[in-house]
């Protein structure tokens, strides 16, 4: 796909820049008699202005993935590194702070908080980060206007459509201008036209702010906005 | 601060129930307070506000005043340890008196005490206590109350003796009723006047002795002197009749109702944080650290629990100045800072449980979950 290279350039003009790295991670679950091992030696990388679809059917262990690449989770074993930092060695407070600023996180459901309105959304994020004020009320005026939420940055969540509110989720995940967007079947609450436009929107962001994308996703009809479409099986991810 | 205020702005009407239990809770506590503090200078105050760190009572008198008898030869021994300024007699008697020309009895207790002694307390109106002025009195200004004024005379019920009220002192009671200040000589007139109508010797002695000296004086006077006690003020105070029985029900409430809103804002806080655990998940999985989380939940309760004192101790003030005069309830500054800050750190326990939640929800539950 062309404007994937594209995107690249214009992010990063040297060279492709890997921003997300996975090598030879191994992920499981329990101890002792039961152990289920849900990832097996998977390597992944994903380069800036690259938004990959990862499927797979129930249970393959996408939202483990998921979890390890969004530092949640540390792996059993295998290396991850984000924005060219290793996540080796790091304590709680410091993979806080690298999910702070390195990543966005865009969920299923529950998104945002019920009592902040959409532009309060974002600026809490910038809040958390420290960020100067002028700067993020910018920031948030802009993310908010590319993602057609301007009329809507003073509604609280319950006055937005499910739509509405998962664009605002995108525009939060990039609020910190983080390195990694990740994405937990985002659409799976949308209706197709709702979830084509989300996923259209991250796909334009990704690209234009050269982040590296992941969008963990059942829904075959997006596909089409995506890069590359991993298919996450028997612990390993392959290409399709 | 930024989470903590929006989202007590955003569910009102949740925040406003809470805010009004903690009011009224905080109402009574603070008003209960008042009460006891009222009683207590009611019951005690002749003797808390004397400048007397230790007094000397009889052995076996359950150190109350009424009940003790010392006779002239102890006064001298506590004297002789104490020094005369140290060791001061004091005589305590309750008794009935009327205004002259009126039926009306009126309940006094009568303080004999050398005048011009520290034992005498301020006179804020008229004229001070005199050795000079033979039966002139300085009565509590609780006494005006009961219609009296300042050259009225007193007529003592079970002597017939009649004294002049030649002044006014203030917050000076004992056990419910305005005392009465009188020098030696009235004091010994007094006595044996009783003695005589009794039909027993007569006998000038006093209750008790008023001490200001140090602990090392106070346990040479327990060997020194015979048949009596040393006692602290605290100790003399307590065993005013009624005394302890009315505070310690008092400070049973008290206690309660901090209990009480303890535990209201522990259920409160701790359901809601409950409600919001997909929440917390999710601040964490996007970078929130705990220690910020538990700072948002603290600063709700800080802030509810202040909001809703505010106003407690407004409506207190308020009703403070509405109650009659009569009514004994007493609430200074002091009390008040106290009291606030007793229940703001009662509060704060209650929030420390939803604390250990948040601390305890894991960033983890945000990923692979429809969530709520
Ligand atoms: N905390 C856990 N402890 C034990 N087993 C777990 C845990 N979390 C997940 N699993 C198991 O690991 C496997 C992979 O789970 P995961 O949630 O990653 O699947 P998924 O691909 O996201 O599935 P779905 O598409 O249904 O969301 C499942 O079999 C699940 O039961
Ligand atoms: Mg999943």
């Amino acid at each position: 796909m062309n404007h994937r290279i594209a995107a690249a350039v214009q992010a990063k003009p040297a060279a492709v820049q890997t921003k997300l790295n996975l090598s030879g991670v191994s992920h499981t679950y329990g101890d002792g008699e039961s152990v289920l091992t849900v990832l097996d030696n998977l390597s992944c990388s994903v380069a800036a202005g690259e938004l990959v679809a990862v499927v797979g059917p129930s249970g393959s262990g996408k939202s483990t993935f998921l979890s390890i690449a969004g530092a949640l989770l540390t792996p059993t074993r295998g290396e991850v590194s984000i924005g060219g930092r290793s996540l080796a060695g790091m304590n709680e407070r410091q993979l806080a702070d690298l999910r702070l600023h390195e990543i966005g996180f865009i969920f299923q459901g529950a998104n945002l908080l019920p009592y902040l309105k959409a532009e309060e959304q974002l600026r809490f994020v910038a809040r958390l980060g420290r960020a100067d004020k002028a700067q993020a009320a910018r920031r948030a005026d802009e993310l908010l206007e590319r993602l057609g939420l301007s009329e809507r940055r003073k509604h609280y969540p319950d006055k937005l459509s499910g739509g509405e509110r998962q664009r605002v989720a995108v525009a939060r995940a990039l609020m910190n201008d983080p390195s990694v967007i990740l994405a937990d079947e985002p659409t799976a609450s949308l209706d197709a036209d709702r979830g084509r436009d989300v996923t259209r929107l991250l796909a334009e962001r990704v690209k234009a702010e050269g982040k590296a994308g992941i969008i963990v996703t059942h829904d075959e009809r997006i596909l089409s906005y995506c890069d590359r479409v991993l298919r996450l099986e028997a612990g390993r991810l392959r290409e399709e | 601060m930024f989470l903590a205020l929006r989202e007590i702005r955003f569910s009102k009407t949740r925040y406003v129930l809470i805010v009004a239990i903690m009011l009224m809770v905080s109402f009574l506590v603070l008003f209960v307070t008042g009460l006891a503090n009222g009683l207590g200078n009611a019951t005690s105050s002749a003797i808390r506000n004397m400048p007397a760190d230790h007094f000397i009572v009889q052995q076996d008198s359950d150190d109350r005043f009424a009940r003790s008898e010392l006779h002239a030869e102890q006064v001298k021994q506590a004297q002789a340890i104490a020094g005369t300024e140290g060791a001061q007699p004091l005589g305590v008697r309750m008794t009935t008196v009327t205004r002259e020309g009126t039926e009306g009895r009126i309940d006094i207790a009568l303080f004999g005490v050398q005048a011009e002694s520290w034992l005498v307390p301020e006179t804020v109106e008229g004229q001070p206590l005199s050795t000079a002025a033979a039966g002139e009195v300085l009565a509590d200004l609780d006494l005006k109350k009961s219609g009296v004024k300042i050259g009225d005379t007193m007529v003592d019920g079970a002597t017939g003796l009649k004294w002049t009220v030649g002044g006014f002192t203030e917050n000076r009671s004992y056990s419910h009723m305005p005392a009465v200040w009188m020098n030696e000589k009235d004091w010994a007139a007094y006595r044996s006047e009783l003695m005589a109508a009794r039909g027993g010797e007569t006998d000038t002695a006093y209750n008790a002795i008023a001490l200001r000296i140090s602990n090392a004086q106070a346990d040479q006077l327990r060997n020194a002197v015979p048949d009596a006690d040393v006692i602290s003020q605290s100790q003399a105070i307590s065993a005013i009749p009624g005394h302890k029985a009315e505070q310690s029900s008092l400070l049973m409430m008290i206690v309660f109702l901090y209990v009480i809103s303890a535990f209201v804002l522990a259920v409160f806080f701790y359901v809601i944080t409950i409600q919001k655990t997909a929440q917390f998940g999710i601040l964490k999985a996007i970078g929130a650290k705990t220690r910020y989380l538990a700072g948002s939940v603290i600063a709700q309760v800080l802030v509810l629990s202040v909001g809703s004192l505010a106003v407690g101790v407004g409506l207190v003030l308020i009703m403070k100045s509405m109650l009659p005069a009569a009514m004994p309830f007493s609430l200074g500054a002091g009390t008040i800072a106290l009291s606030c800050g007793l229940f703001l750190g009662v509060a704060l326990l209650g929030g420390l449980a939803s604390v250990v939640k948040v601390a305890k929800t894991d960033a983890l539950d945000a990923i692979g979950r429809a969530g709520a």
